[in-house]
């Protein structure tokens, strides 16, 4: 007994002293569905990890909360007409965490690291195309790359290809996951389990910020007592907020809703090498089936915009198209029984196992049975979802049907809203295209579209390609979600971001 | 007493042995690719070759059971395939909250249980003993994700009387050893209360009554000592059952222990950190067992073990 | 009665097993109460299909989270479906998985004990290890692995818990089997010639009985809650089943808003729960000969 007894009273006397200090201090808690994996940015693939690596860690550039590209450690750059070499002159008079100061030998180090495949970093294909990097100066730095790329101030903008202290880097090695040191508005303090924390950077370079005294992750897996936390003001930000919980915030006065359009499109993705999904009329039919403005109103309790074209409508070359599916059960019968299938046909839809998904599938089963279409819904694990949707080798092994999913193109362009899902050559296990749709039409244009940097013909391009999918319907056009969250009113500049990031250094607790 | 200690402590190692050959199988019989989840969800195929390569997961089964036995005897396990951080590291910092957790709900559930049992055997078929078993058995069922979400919203959201979830201080420890404890104060109960009702007729109790031993003495002396025995091999089946941590209880009161990162690591399929725990848990087990076995004997001296 | 016994008086009669025990069962009133409970769920479970008043599956989208009314007794959920017809299709579902998961482990472990207590030797030491092993496996996990190595379905859910009862079974009766072992009837059985097969089945195995009938009725209670478990981490029972335990996970955002979705099914599940226990608890007192 006396063995737990004592932490136990340690713990008491920690938190008396912790709440005095928390009348003084504006300190920011946010809380987050799952623990995050590493603070090493060149090592996350998670936007939770990159949301909070964000607060302490700076690259040369950034995105505002437009997702515009803005410069942060770099001040100005200059490339040659090939864009094969990059010059930046960098910021001066910043310092790391740690007393380093900030300099083009940092970068160096940095860039080096990250380019290296040796060192078998998640996110090496930032960089993957720098072939050299020359220190010119202390505050100028030349990158030169093996092959032309237009876009590098765009990678050099995402978290991955942030800078760390080299001396944290020498010192930690490994384990510089645990130990991040940056430039950034918050200092690490500490991470234990499902608990991170940062401290305010006194000497941040930006003059008057941070306003918060500190930053706080932490993991809450149960939608209810995240919310719970925002309710008792032990958070101040949670997300993601469920739809279903809207009406409860809303009640309480000291609450807010953030309630944005996402790039996340929503769709039921058909198997169009399989009976009876490899005929388009069957597939045209299930969409006329569909009622959207009731999925919005079931599934998100209207926290959900249209899907008007296979691109969602915040990405780049989207293009509504003409003639929607408008639910018409009448017109789902007629095409069903011009194809065979007078009386309907029995399907499985896989899925994730989490509530959406599963609510979004008994919608789609409810819908499609009215025109006798039995659907047997059967949610999947993670782990099992890649055994048997993801990571089949051939086209005829595949098993799925019908995949109620969801994508979310993180790099904000219209290629990877397309390719990744609907290219012929982009069958799993290389890619996701899960509908197993191949048309040259659209095959063609997706290409034209990665080969060139001009803005008129790709847009072209991404035209022709939306058009034909369109009228193929490889999936169930549902929706596009919104992006929920919640937090306390007093509050302020706390950014949520299309790709679901979040931004912290202008935060301030009124 | 010694030679039954080691004969004993000699007869874990088979026992674990075949737990290793259990766990290792039934991680690589779960469905779905770690290397293909670790990489993450738009990555391409050289990049999972790469991580499937690091990870070690592109060797022969065999020289993978190998090296996780060989890694399992000197207790080093290997990194996290998920964080990439020392497993022992990973475990460790997640064992004392649920040695924590587990210990407030064991305590205050024993003392529960056994109050109300021995009340319930004292006045057994009067009103007492019904309501006791009545509660005690409540106490069992109530899903416990439930009664947790339903906690919270009365104590925190209501009355703000506790923190909603999270670890630290002790408010932080009501609400889920409350929950977790819930099950075995109504084990305990029930079980204290016909082990006492079982004593209370043998032989020499009765002989003490019948010498005019006062009442309340016999229960607290006489009856009591010799229930000891079975209520502490439920104790500690409990406590051994607790351990392994509540993956619900942790989950709705967001509790830093091992339960939920088994959760996380099985759908991650992190092996070397499923397969890590696992022995853990069952070599806690079996250990109980063992310090159960022990305490028998000093209870109870008549116990003699050959 | 016999006249050269004068002390027994003719109410002490000599009862036969049965109605003796009857006679104790009746005297705990709440396992009375509790079986009837059970009966009459069992009875509405089975009626389900005459009896509720709406389509369980029945969308309605204009009577979303209604609360309780007289159209609706226990409410409309998120769907707009009918709870109460919910909860009562549900009854089979749940009912369905206490039972055969508990008979299905029951027969296993049953068949163990037995084996294992009356070989002894080797063949007992091997299946006590087994079991050693099974009950260090968490069990929770054990059912994780199984629906994620199976698939989730409410099939799958039943063997998993099943797995689990196996070995506090087979324990159980590996320990009354030791005991029968020794009885004299068994050894006047041997000394006639009956083979082990006969002895185990006919003369050991209704001795263990009692304990495992009470073992049963308590462990059924664990195994709905399982289920229920299972669902809350998402792996139970598959959509749009009634299984209580998934329409308790189901709901459980709107604690708070909507707090009726979880009420009713919540409520359902501790009943049931309650009854098997008390009914547990009732035939211990009933068939333990050392009760009287």
């Amino acid at each position: 007994m006396t063995r737990f007894a004592l932490p136990l009273v340690a713990g008491l006397l920690c938190c008396t002293a912790l709440t005095n200090a928390a009348f003084a201090a504006k300190d920011l808690v946010v809380g987050v569905p799952d623990n995050l994996t590493t603070l090493d940015p060149a090592d996350v693939n998670d936007t939770l990890s990159q949301s909070a690596t964000r607060t302490m860690l700076q690259g040369l550039f950034a995105f505002d909360k437009e997702m515009k590209l803005i410069p942060q450690l770099a001040e100005s750059f200059t490339v040659n007409d090939t864009a094969t070499e990059y010059t930046y002159k960098l910021r001066k008079g910043v310092t790391f965490h740690d007393g380093t100061p900030f300099n083009a030998q940092a970068v160096k180090i940095n860039f080096d690291r990250l380019s290296n495949p040796a060192n078998k970093l998640k996110r090496q294909s930032l960089l993957a195309m720098l072939a050299e990097t020359v220190v010119v100066d202390d505050t100028t730095i030349t990158l030169k790359l093996a092959q032309p790329f237009g876009a590098l101030n765009n990678n050099l903008a995402h978290p991955g290809a942030m800078i760390h202290s080299p001396k944290a880097l020498e010192t930690y090695g490994k384990e510089i996951g645990r130990h991040p040191v940056g430039t950034g508005p918050f200092k690490f303090v500490s991470w234990q389990a499902d608990t991170m924390v940062a401290t305010k950077n006194t000497n941040y370079w930006k003059p008057g910020l941070p306003k918060v005294d500190s930053v706080t992750f932490r993991s809450v897996p149960e939608n209810g007592s995240r919310i719970a936390m925002l309710q008792t003001n032990e958070a101040q930000f949670v997300y993601p907020l469920p739809s279903e919980m809207v009406p409860m915030v809303e009640k309480n006065p000291a609450l807010s809703i953030i309630n944005a359009p996402s790039i996340i499109a929503r769709y039921v993705a058909m198997n169009t090498m399989k009976k009876p999904f490899n005929d388009v009329r069957v597939r045209q039919a299930l969409n006329y089936a569909i009622d959207k403005n009731a999925w919005t109103k079931i599934v998100y309790r209207g926290f959900a915009g249209p899907l008007p074209s296979p691109l969602p409508p915040k990405l780049g070359f989207h293009v509504p198209q003409a003639e929607q599916y408008t639910v018409d059960l009448a017109k789902a019968k007629a095409l069903l029984a011009e194809a065979g299938y007078p009386n309907g046909f029995e399907a499985e839809m896989f899925g994730r196992n989490n509530t959406n998904f599963i609510r979004g599938m008994q919608f789609v089963q409810q819908q499609l049975s009215q025109i006798g279409v039995k659907i047997t819904v059967t949610p999947l694990e993670a782990g099992v979802e890649t055994a048997r949707v993801w990571g089949v080798e051939k086209p005829e092994d595949a098993t799925v049907q019908m995949q109620y999913g969801g994508w979310s193109a993180s790099t904000g362009d219209a290629d990877w809203g397309l390719r990744p899902l609907l290219w012929g050559k982009g069958f799993p296990p290389k890619f996701f295209n899960v509908a197993y749709y191949k048309n040259e039409t659209v095959d063609a244009a997706i290409e034209t579209g990665i080969a060139t940097a001009d803005t008129a013909k790709r847009a072209e391009a991404y035209r022709v390609a939306q058009e034909q999918i369109w009228k193929d319907a490889p999936w169930l056009f549902l929706g596009v979600e919104n992006l929920l969250a919640a937090q306390v009113k007093n509050l302020t500049g706390l950014n949520q971001v299309a790709d679901g990031g979040l931004q912290i250094e202008e935060a301030d607790i009124q | 007493m010694l030679k039954y200690l080691v004969g004993r402590i000699a007869g874990i190692i088979p026992v674990l042995l075949v737990i290793s050959v259990f766990v290792f199988g039934f991680v690589h019989l779960l469905p779905g690719d770690p290397a293909r989840l670790v990489a993450g969800s738009d990555a391409s195929p050289s990049d999972i070759a790469l991580v499937r390569q690091d990870l070690g997961l592109d060797q022969p089964l065999w020289v993978q059971y190998g090296r996780f036995l060989s890694n399992a005897v000197q207790g080093e396990f290997g990194r996290s395939m998920k964080t990439k951080r020392k497993v022992s590291e990973e475990i460790g910092s997640r064992f004392l909250p649920t040695l924590y957790l587990t210990g407030a709900a064991m305590a205050w559930a024993t003392l529960a249980g056994l109050l109300i049992g021995v009340a319930s055997a004292t006045k057994r078929g009067r009103w007492p003993d019904h309501v006791g078993m009545f509660v005690a058995v409540s106490g069992i069922a109530f899903p416990s994700f439930w009664l947790g979400l339903l906690m919270i919203d009365l104590f925190s959201v209501q009355l703000r009387w506790l923190p909603t979830s999270g670890y630290g201080t002790w408010q932080h420890f009501v609400m889920p050893s409350l929950t977790l404890g819930l099950g075995v104060a109504a084990v305990m109960a029930r079980f204290t209360r016909s082990a006492f009702i079982d004593i209370a007729r043998e032989d020499y109790v009765r002989t003490a009554r019948a010498k005019g031993v006062p009442s309340r003495l016999v229960v607290w002396k006489h009856t009591l000592r010799n229930a000891m025995i079975p209520i502490i091999t439920m104790v500690g089946l409990q406590f051994g059952f607790l351990l392994g941590g509540s993956i619900v209880v942790e989950t709705v009161f967001s509790w830093p222990g091992l339960g939920r990162l088994l959760v996380d690591s099985v759908s991650y399929r992190d092996y070397t950190v499923i397969q890590a725990e696992i022995l853990l848990f069952s070599l806690e087990f079996i250990l109980i067992n063992l310090l159960v076995d022990v305490l028998y004997a000093l209870a109870n001296p008549e116990i003699r073990y050959s | 009665m016999s006249t050269t016994a004068p002390a027994v008086t003719a109410t002490d009669t000599i009862r036969s097993p049965l109605a003796e025990f009857w006679r104790k069962f009746l005297r705990r009133r709440s396992a009375v109460v509790a079986g009837l409970c059970l009966l009459l769920l069992a009875l509405a479970a089975a009626a389900a299909p005459w009896i509720a008043p709406y389509d369980p599956a029945g969308f309605d989208y204009d009577r979303v989270l209604e609360g309780p009314s007289w159209a609706h007794w226990a409410g409309t959920d998120s769907y707009g479906r009918d709870i109460f017809s919910r909860i009562l299709w549900g009854a089979r579902i749940s009912l369905s998985v206490g039972l055969l998961s508990v008979m299905l482990g029951g027969i296993v472990g049953i068949a163990l004990g037995l084996v294992s207590g009356f070989r002894g030797g080797f063949i007992d030491s091997l299946i006590m290890r087994l079991c050693d092993v099974l009950l260090a496996f968490p069990g929770i996990l054990l059912a994780i692995g199984i629906v994620a190595i199976l698939g989730p379905g409410i099939e799958n859910v039943i063997y998993a818990v099943a797995i689990f009862s196996i070995p506090v079974f087979a324990r159980l009766v590996r320990g009354s089997t030791l005991s029968l072992k020794q009885a004299v009837y068994v050894d006047a059985a041997r000394a006639i010639g009956v083979r082990d097969r006969m002895l185990m089945l006919r003369h050991i195995l209704p001795g263990t009985l009692p304990s495992v009938i009470v073992y049963v009725s308590m462990r059924i209670g664990t195994s709905i809650l399982t289920a229920a478990s299972l669902s809350f981490i998402g792996l139970g029972a598959q959509p749009p089943s009634p299984e209580w335990g998934a329409m308790l996970a189901d709901g459980r955002s709107y604690i708070g808003v909507a707090s009726h979705v979880t009420f009713y099914p919540g409520l359902a599940i501790f009943i049931t729960v309650l009854a098997f226990n008390l009914l547990g608890d009732g035939l211990r007192d009933a068939l333990d000969p050392k009760l009287r």
